[in-house]
């Protein structure tokens, strides 16, 4: 393995891999003066297992030549070991460096879970626009002179082009399905999303102590048998599983209501509240079944739940 | 019927079997037995230095929490029953397993505050002594 890929696992490695944090190029000078192109993509959306990585790749509109010397395209039709070197190339080549610029938002399983179970839910595609909005800003707060944006999506793009539009006036934004295969600045974006994504579940050390590790669980994707093994076969009667899973995936939450211990949260009712209309009679019949008037509970001692029931039954 | 709790551990040497860590947890866990809460959950709590605040995760759901001292002159002890007996109004033994002096309790994704039930449940123990104190 070469040494740039060696320091991407080291660096990986000493976060905690239960937080997001970012990874990121210098600003190439040229990128601070000259105007520039940045592609924005995502690796690791689907799966269950391990983070999902948002990358921004950026370059003078002049240089794009760069990209394609260096191979970006489709990344869907590169191999593994393809993008492994084309990452590699990008920061090692004297063309490539000194022009292109990129950033990797990898943000842990634990957030997306934690986020999708909020009070109020945060959808995974709100995480996703979040992350690609503060990695185009990261840029420009940088220094690098942004002035065209390509995203990658996977919904319906003209909803995302508007508030893009809206968040950055002066950029031209170009929001495509495909995007990755089209330009070769969101391929150089996804190359650096899946190189991350990759190495990221290649280093992945459990806090829970399990000594296992990617040739295991395999890829994430819930069609991959040892995945689907390890969703089957790792359960903690309470706690469900270890990190390294997204618990807001119904693979896992399906999993989990057949083979672990039930918890149940707090119901939130996100439906308009509806008004309690009690019955007339109800005011007339303040007698328990057996007809003994009973006394109400005093408020205070409802607030606090504190109630004189038998603790052991 | 009557509720006995036997304490064989009164001249046990162990001290630490009654200060032991316990969390309070915002949800109904339908389990009861030994888990595994240093393997589990604490490698996950993180305390904001300037707050005091607590911060963790279970089965997915974000958590704040406070660690939180129990009343002065009380402690809380955790006792077992070898049997339940099957006829409902018996005599009840339990035996004291261990307790704990403070706990760590967790509301889900909201601070801690004044407002908790569990810390305005403390509130009781002030009134009791004022009203049944001498």
């Amino acid at each position: 393995m070469g040494s740039v890929l060696q320091d991407l696992q080291d660096f990986i490695k000493l976060r905690d891999n239960f937080r997001n944090f970012i990874n990121s190029s210098e600003v190439p000078s040229i990128c601070k003066t000259e105007p520039c192109m940045i592609g924005v993509d995502e690796a690791g959306r689907g799966p269950v297992l391990g983070p999902m990585v948002y990358g921004v790749a950026y370059c003078p509109l002049s240089q794009a030549n760069v990209l394609q010397n260096l191979g970006c395209a489709d990344s869907k039709a590169l191999t593994e070991i393809k993008r492994d070197e084309i990452f590699s190339n990008m920061l090692t080549e004297d063309n490539a460096f000194k022009n292109v610029g990129w950033i990797a938002d990898i943000i842990s399983p634990n957030y997306i879970s934690n986020s999708m179970y909020k009070r109020a839910k945060h959808s995974l595609n709100e995480v996703s626009m979040n992350s690609a909005i503060s990695l185009i800003k990261k840029a420009a707060e940088d220094g690098a002179n942004i002035a065209e944006v390509y995203v990658d999506t996977v919904g319906p793009p003209e909803k995302y082009q508007a508030k893009l539009s809206e968040i950055f006036p002066n950029y031209k934004i170009t929001v495509a399905k495909k995007a990755d295969s089209i330009y070769p600045i969101v391929s150089a974006a996804s190359i650096v999303a899946k190189v991350t994504r990759d190495h990221a579940l290649k280093v992945w050390q459990f806090l829970e102590g399990l000594e296992m590790d990617h040739t295991e669980f395999g890829s994430g994707y819930p069609g991959d048998p040892l995945t689907k093994k390890f969703i089957r076969e790792q359960i903690d009667n309470v706690f469900g599983y270890p990190l390294l899973v997204r618990f807001s995936w119904s693979t896992a939450e399906t999993m989990l209501l057949e083979k672990a211990a039930i918890c149940t949260f707090e119901d939130i009712d996100e439906s308009p509240k509806k008004i309690n209309m009690k019955s007339i009679s109800s005011f007339f019949a303040p007698k328990s079944e057996d007809g003994i008037k009973t006394r109400k509970r005093h408020k205070f001692f409802e607030e606090r739940y504190l109630s004189f029931d038998n603790a052991f039954e | 019927m009557s509720i006995q709790v036997e304490n064989n551990l009164k001249k046990t040497d162990n001290k630490e079997i009654f200060q032991q860590k316990a969390h309070y947890m915002p949800c109904k866990i339908e389990s009861d037995g030994p888990i595994d809460v240093k393997k589990y959950f604490d490698p996950y709590v993180v305390k904001n230095k300037e707050t005091d605040e607590l911060s963790g995760t279970f089965r997915g759901h974000p958590l704040d929490g406070k660690e939180m001292n129990l009343p002065e002159g009380y402690t809380a002890i955790v006792v077992t029953e070898a049997k339940k007996p099957l006829a409902e109004d018996a005599d009840r033994r339990f035996q004291v397993a261990g307790g704990f002096k403070d706990l760590t309790y967790w509301n889900w994704d909201k601070k801690p505050s004044r407002n908790d039930s569990l810390i305005k449940a403390m509130d009781w123990i002030d009134i009791a002594e004022a009203i049944h104190g001498d």
